[in-house]
C-alpha cells in the first residue's frame, strides 16, 4: 500500500509537472473579492504552500497522508484538478461482481450472503480509501447526496449490492460528464425506479381505477434538477411582491407522471421474472409503450408532448425540458459547493460555477480550459468549485461564515487515508456495518434515511450562531447528544489499535501507519504541531494544542515500554485532534 | 367557508369573538403567563411520508365502503380478501356516530390495540387536519394561490409545516415555543430536558430559547475514552489527568476564534456533554418499568419516553414535549404489503406507551398525539397512493375526551368539494387549531399560543375540545 501510494505521488508528481510548465504564465493573484457573476476574479495562483495544498486535497479527496500533500506541494492547484480528471477511473459493479457473481446475492449454500448488505458500500469506502481517481470519487459521493438512493435496511435497495453499485458507477462515471447524462442514466437506473417507485408504474388504467404514480415527477423536479423556486444565477430566489415563486403546480406533477410509466427491466415483457437472468436487475431499464401513457397529452412547465409519443421520446423531451430550466446550473452548483467546499458561497461564488456550468467550459488559472462545451459538463462545474477565489484563498476561508463542519463519513476516510490503513474493507467490522445510525458515523454513502439525505442544504440549525445570522450548515443536522459520543466511540474504536480482535472479531483490516507519530512521540509539542497540520490546517487554537500537549504528556514513557507508550501517545494525538471542534469545521 | 381574517377587518373584532365564544379568552389575554403547575407531556408521533388517511380511517357502512372499495379497486386487488375485507375491518363506535349520518367507520384489525384505546375513550380522532393560513374553498384553493401554504405536497416542507408552520429552513416549531412558555424559573435541568427528541432532534422541538436534547433508546451514553474502568486498548490505561480533560478538549473550552461554525461546534459539545452527565445521573436512579414494549423502532423510542417521564422528579421537570417518529409511509408502491406492517407498529407501540403511563400513574398528564406530512390521495396508483393534504390523526391520553371523531371525515368518495383532485383533501381543521387544543391543555396562555400560532386568529376554533 505504502509503496502503491507513492507511486502515485510520484506518477502524479510528473503530469503535474508537465502541466504546470505548460501554464507557467500563470496571473499574478488579484483582489479576490472583486468581481461579480459574468467576471470571475482570476484566483490565486501561485505555487501551492503546505496549508493550500492541504487544504485542496481535504476539498476535492477523501483525505492526504503526508505524501500526498508534498505530492502536489509547490505545483498548482489547476495541475492537480486537471491530473484528477485523467485517473483512470475505479468502477464498483465489477468489484461487487467478484465477491457475488452472476448478480446473486445468495452464497453457494443457498443463504443470503450477510455480505449482500454491504458488498456496494464496501467497495466505494475501499475506493474513498485507496484508489486514485479520488476526486472522481468525492465527486460521485457529493452526487450521491443529491440524486440520493438509499440501502438502508427498511428501503427496497436494501441487500441488492449490484443494482447499489451499478448506481454507483453511475455516478463515477458521469462525475466527470455531462449532468444531462447523468440525469437520462439515473432515470433509466433501476436503483432509482426501484426506490423512487416507478418501476412498472403503469399509465392510468380506468378498469383498475388506477392513475399513473407521481413520486419521481416530483422528485425530479424537486431535488434532482430545478427545486421548488425560480432561482436567478447566484442560486438566491427570485422574488415577485417579496414572496418567491414556484417552479411548478400540482397539475404539472399529473402532467410529468405520465412521462414516467411503462419502465421496466430489459426483458421481453413488463411483467418478466427475470430469477434466471439476475443481470438484468441491475442493467439499464427499457419502456414498454403498452404501459406507457400515449393516449393523453403529457403537459408540465409549458411543455406538452403530444398524444401517440412513445416513452423513450417523451423521457427525451421531458428530461431536456427539465435540463434546459434556467435554474438547474445555480441549483445543483451550489449544492455541489456545498458538498466540496462551503455551506453559505457568497452569490457571486454560486454564480462563477453556474455560469461554468452553464458554458460547460472553465479556464483555469494555469491557462487551460477544461469541458467539452455543452451545458452541463461536470468538470468545468468541479473545476470551477474548486478553483474558485473563495474557495482558495487563505484570507477569505477566514471569514467567520466560510466553511463547513467536515461530513463524519469522511473525517473517518480522513483518517483512513492519512494514516494509510492496510486493508479498507468492512467485511469483519460490526462498528462500520451500519455506521450510518447516530450512535455510531450518522453517515455512510448509499444509506440516507430518505431521497433526502442525511441533511438538507437549506437547513439552519436552531439554537446556534450560524442560525441567527441567516446561514444555512446542513452537517449540523447530524451533531446531538447522541451523534457526539457515537463518532468519538468510533474515531477510538480505530484509532487505537487493537491487534489481534476489534469488535470481538479477528482484526485485521484498517490498521493504519503510524511511524511518523510515534517517531515525534517523545516530544508531544513537536507531535501536535504534526497533527495540526496535517489534519486540522493549522487551525487548532493555541489553547487547545497547550492542552493536548499536556494531556499527551500525561501518558509516561517507561523503559521496558517505551515504544508501546510512544504509540501510545501517537493515538491519544491523533484521537484528540481529530475530536477537536477546529477539526471538525473545515475552513 | 368564513374567512375570519375579513370577518375580523369587516365586522370589528370584538363582536365576532364574543359570537364565537372566544371574548373571554382573549379579555385574559394581557400578561397571563402559563400555568406550569403539577407535571404536563406532550408526545408528537410523527409518521414520516405521509399516512393514507383514506386506508387508517375506513368507511363502514356498506355504501361508503362499497364507493371505497371501487375507486380503490387497484388496492383491493393487491390487499386481497382478508385484509380490508369489511367483515375483517374493526368498527368505530364514537359517541358523535350521530354527526355522521349513516355513514360509519372503521379501522382494520392491524390496528386493533389504537381502535381499542377509540372505543374505551382514551383515544380521540380529528379528522381532516391539514396546514392552513385561514379557512379556503376549494374555488380559492384553485383561484388564489397566495391563500396557501407554501409548498404544499413537498414532503420536507409540509414536514416543517406541520412542525413549525412554515416551509424548509424554518427555525422554531410550535413544541418549542409550548417549552419555551413554562421556562420562566426553570433550571438548568427543566431548561434542558424540557424538548426532547428521540429519534431526531426535529425543528418541533425548537424554541426560541430551548434546543431539543438528542436522546438514545437506552439511554444517554458516555464517551468511552472516558471509560476509568477498562483501559482503551489492551496495554493502554489512559491516565486519571487525562479522562479528566476529556470534556474541556471536545466543547474546544479556551478556543476563541471568530467562525460560527466552530462556535456551533463547540457550543452543541458543550451542552451535550453536559445534559448527558445529568441525564445519566438521574437514569440511575430509575424504577424499571413492568409495561411490555414492542422491540420495535417506535416501541423502543416511546420506552425511552416512558423511562424519561418516570425520572421527571430526578430531573426536575414540570413541563416536557417530545419528539418521536417513524418512517415509511409514502406509500407510492406496494401499500398493500406495507402500510399494514406498519399501522401494526405504531398501534402497538401507542398502546403499550399508554399502559406505561397507567402504570406511572401519570395517564391524565401525559398526552400523545400523530402528525403526519400530508394525507394522501384517494385514486391509486399502480400499486399504492400519492401526496395529499389533509389527513386524519390520533390523541390519546388519560386527559383526552376520547371515543369521538373531531373535525370531519370527508367522504370516501371523488369530486365533493372537499376534493382538490385525485380525492387530496382540503383541510377543514388546521394544524394551527390542533395544536393551539394541545397547548391550552398544556397551560399555555392564549397570548402564548398566539405568538406560538400565528394564524391561529384566522380560525373561529381555537379549542377543538377533544382534550
Amino acid at each position: 500500500m505504502k509503496s502503491l501510494r507513492t507511486l502515485f505521488a510520484l506518477g502524479l508528481f510528473t503530469a503535474v509537472c508537465a502541466c504546470t510548465s505548460a501554464g507557467s504564465d500563470d496571473p499574478a493573484p488579484s483582489d479576490p473579492t472583486a468581481g461579480g457573476g459574468q467576471n470571475p476574479p482570476p484566483p490565486v495562483t501561485q505555487a501551492l504552500s503546505f496549508d493550500e495544498s492541504a487544504s485542496l486535497l481535504l476539498q476535492g479527496t477523501f483525505g492526504a497522508s503526508m505524501q500526498d500533500i508534498g505530492a502536489v506541494e509547490n505545483t498548482s492547484a489547476s495541475a492537480w484538478v486537471e491530473a484528477q480528471f485523467s485517473e483512470p477511473m475505479t468502477l464498483h459493479l465489477p468489484r461487487v461482481l467478484q465477491v457475488l457473481p452472476g448478480g446473486l446475492v445468495t452464497e453457494p449454500g443457498g443463504d443470503r450472503s450477510p455480505y449482500a448488505d454491504g458488498a456496494a458500500v464496501d467497495s466505494f469506502l475501499d475506493a474513498a480509501v485507496r484508489s486514485d481517481d479520488q476526486l472522481r470519487q468525492r465527486t460521485a459521493y457529493a452526487l450521491s447526496q443529491i440524486l440520493v438512493v438509499s440501502g438502508a435496511p427498511s428501503a427496497i435497495l436494501h441487500r441488492r449490492p449490484h443494482v447499489q453499485a451499478a448506481y454507483m458507477d453511475i455516478l463515477v462515471r458521469n462525475a466527470f460528464g455531462n449532468y444531462r447524462d447523468l440525469l437520462e442514466e439515473v432515470t433509466y437506473s433501476p436503483a432509482m425506479a426501484l426506490y423512487l417507485t416507478y418501476h412498472r408504474n403503469e399509465k392510468a388504467n380506468p378498469l383498475r381505477g388506477s392513475l399513473p404514480d407521481e413520486n419521481y415527477a416530483r422528485e425530479v423536479m424537486q431535488l434532482f434538477t430545478i427545486g421548488l423556486v425560480e432561482l436567478n444565477m447566484d442560486g438566491t430566489p427570485r422574488l415577485q411582491g417579496g414572496r418567491p415563486i414556484e417552479t411548478y403546480t400540482n397539475d404539472d406533477i399529473v402532467g410529468l407522471s405520465r412521462v414516467f410509466t411503462g419502465f421496466s427491466y430489459d426483458a421481453p415483457t413488463f411483467w418478466h421474472a427475470i430469477e434466471t437472468t439476475p443481470e438484468l436487475a441491475y442493467a439499464p431499464l427499457t419502456i414498454f409503450d403498452e404501459k406507457h401513457s400515449t393516449e393523453v397529452e403529457k403537459s408540465f412547465l409549458g411543455t406538452t408532448i403530444p398524444v401517440g409519443t412513445g416513452g423513450a421520446a417523451s423521457v427525451d423531451i421531458a428530461l431536456d425540458a427539465l435540463f434546459n430550466h434556467p435554474n438547474v446550473a445555480p441549483f445543483v452548483s451550489k449544492q455541489l459547493i456545498q458538498r466540496l467546499v462551503t455551506s453559505n458561497p457568497k452569490p457571486a461564488y454560486v454564480a462563477r460555477v453556474a455560469q461554468a456550468f452553464e458554458s460547460g467550459s472553465f479556464t483555469m488559472p494555469n491557462g487551460t480550459t477544461v469541458g467539452e462545451g455543452r451545458r452541463g459538463d461536470l468538470r468545468a462545474t468541479i473545476a470551477a468549485i474548486l478553483l474558485d477565489a473563495e474557495a482558495r484563498t487563505p484570507a477569505l476561508r477566514n471569514d467567520p461564515a466560510f466553511g463547513k463542519v467536515r461530513e463524519p463519513y469522511v473525517r473517518f476516510t480522513h483518517w483512513a487515508r492519512t494514516f494509510d490503513v492496510n486493508v479498507a474493507q468492512i467485511t469483519n467490522q460490526d462498528t462500520l456495518w451500519n455506521a450510518e445510525t447516530s450512535d455510531r458515523l450518522s453517515q455512510l454513502p448509499l444509506r440516507a434515511p430518505s431521497v433526502f439525505n442525511f441533511y438538507r442544504p437549506g437547513y439552519a440549525a436552531p439554537g446556534t450562531q450560524t442560525g441567527q445570522q441567516g446561514l444555512v450548515a446542513p452537517e449540523l443536522q447530524l451533531l446531538d447528544a447522541t451523534s457526539i459520543v457515537g463518532y468519538n466511540d468510533v474515531m477510538a474504536t480505530y484509532i487505537f489499535i487493537t491487534p489481534g480482535t476489534r469488535d470481538g472479531r479477528p482484526n485485521t483490516h484498517f490498521i493504519p501507519d503510524y511511524t511518523d507519530e510515534t517517531a515525534l512521540a517523545a516530544d508531544p509539542q513537536a507531535l501536535v504541531d504534526h497533527l495540526d497540520a496535517l489534519l486540522a490546517g493549522n487551525r487548532l487554537e493555541a489553547s487547545t494544542k497547550t492542552r493536548m500537549a499536556d494531556m499527551i504528556s500525561a501518558i509516561e514513557i517507561g523503559d521496558a515500554t517505551r515504544e508501546d507508550d510512544l504509540l501510545g501517545r501517537a493515538e491519544l494525538a491523533i484521537f484528540l485532534a481529530m475530536t477537536a471542534p477546529e477539526y471538525l469545521v473545515q475552513r | 367557508m368564513i374567512n375570519r381574517r375579513n370577518l375580523l377587518a369587516n365586522a370589528g373584532a370584538a363582536g365576532i369573538l364574543s359570537a364565537s365564544g372566544m371574548g373571554s379568552l382573549l379579555g385574559n389575554m394581557t400578561a397571563q403567563a402559563a400555568d406550569s403547575s403539577g407535571y404536563k407531556a406532550l408526545v408528537c408521533v410523527f409518521l414520516n411520508g405521509g399516512l393514507d388517511n383514506y386506508d387508517t380511517i375506513l368507511p363502514y357502512d356498506t355504501a361508503s365502503y362499497d364507493t371505497f372499495s371501487d375507486i380503490r379497486r387497484a388496492l383491493f386487488d393487491a390487499y386481497g380478501t382478508t385484509s380490508r375485507a369489511r367483515s375483517n375491518l374493526l368498527p368505530l363506535t364514537p359517541s358523535n356516530a350521530a354527526d355522521f349520518g349513516s355513514r360509519e367507520f372503521a379501522m382494520s384489525a392491524d390496528m386493533a390495540p389504537l381502535r381499542d384505546l377509540f372505543n374505551s375513550g382514551d383515544a380521540a380522532i380529528v379528522g381532516n387536519i391539514g396546514p392552513l393560513l385561514e379557512p379556503i374553498t376549494l374555488a380559492q384553493y384553485q383561484n388564489s394561490v397566495d391563500l396557501l401554504p407554501a409548498q404544499l405536497f413537498s414532503h420536507n416542507d409540509q414536514q416543517s409545516t406541520w412542525m413549525a408552520l412554515g416551509p424548509e429552513g424554518a427555525r422554531f416549531g410550535w413544541g418549542g415555543a409550548f417549552a419555551d412558555a413554562h421556562l420562566a424559573g426553570a433550571s438548568v435541568a427543566e431548561r434542558t430536558f424540557s424538548a426532547i427528541g428521540v429519534s431526531e432532534s426535529a425543528v418541533f422541538l425548537s424554541g426560541e430559547q430551548v434546543s431539543p436534547y438528542k436522546l438514545t433508546p437506552g439511554g444517554a451514553r458516555e464517551f468511552r475514552v472516558k471509560d476509568a474502568t477498562r483501559s482503551i486498548r489492551p496495554g493502554l490505561m489512559l491516565p486519571a489527568s487525562v479522562r479528566s480533560q476529556f470534556q474541556d478538549h471536545f466543547s474546544g473550552a479556551g478556543a476563541a476564534s471568530s467562525s460560527l461554525f466552530l462556535r456551533d461546534v463547540q457550543n452543541i459539545h458543550e451542552a451535550s456533554i453536559e445534559a448527558n452527565a445529568l441525564f445519566n445521573g438521574a437514569m440511575a436512579s430509575a424504577a424499571t418499568l413492568t409495561t411490555p414494549f414492542p422491540s420495535t423502532y417506535l416501541g423502543d423510542q416511546l420506552r425511552s419516553v416512558a423511562e424519561t417521564i418516570s425520572i421527571r422528579n430526578q430531573l426536575g421537570v414540570r413541563r416536557q414535549v417530545f419528539f418521536v417518529s417513524l418512517s415509511g409511509f409514502d406509500t407510492h408502491a406496494l401499500q398493500a404489503f406495507t402500510l399494514p406492517d406498519l399501522q401494526k407498529h405504531v398501534a402497538d407501540a401507542i398502546a403499550a406507551f399508554y399502559q406505561s403511563t397507567v402504570e406511572l400513574g401519570e395517564a391524565s398528564n401525559v398526552t400523545l398525539f400523530t402528525a403526519s406530512d400530508f394525507g394522501r390521495t384517494l385514486s391509486a396508483n399502480s400499486s399504492g397512493t400519492d401526496h395529499g393534504w389533509g389527513g386524519h390523526q390520533f390523541v390519546v391520553g388519560g386527559a383526552v375526551q376520547g371515543g369521538r371523531i373531531y373535525g370531519d371525515i370527508p367522504p370516501h368518495d371523488l369530486g365533493h368539494d372537499l376534493d382538490i383532485g385525485r380525492g387530496r383533501l382540503l383541510p377543514t381543521t388546521s394544524v394551527e387549531q390542533y395544536a393551539a387544543t394541545l397547548g391550552q391543555w398544556f397551560g399555555l396562555a392564549n397570548s402564548e399560543l398566539n405568538a406560538a400560532l400565528p394564524n391561529l386568529g384566522n380560525f373561529a376554533q381555537s379549542d377543538l375540545g377533544f382534550i
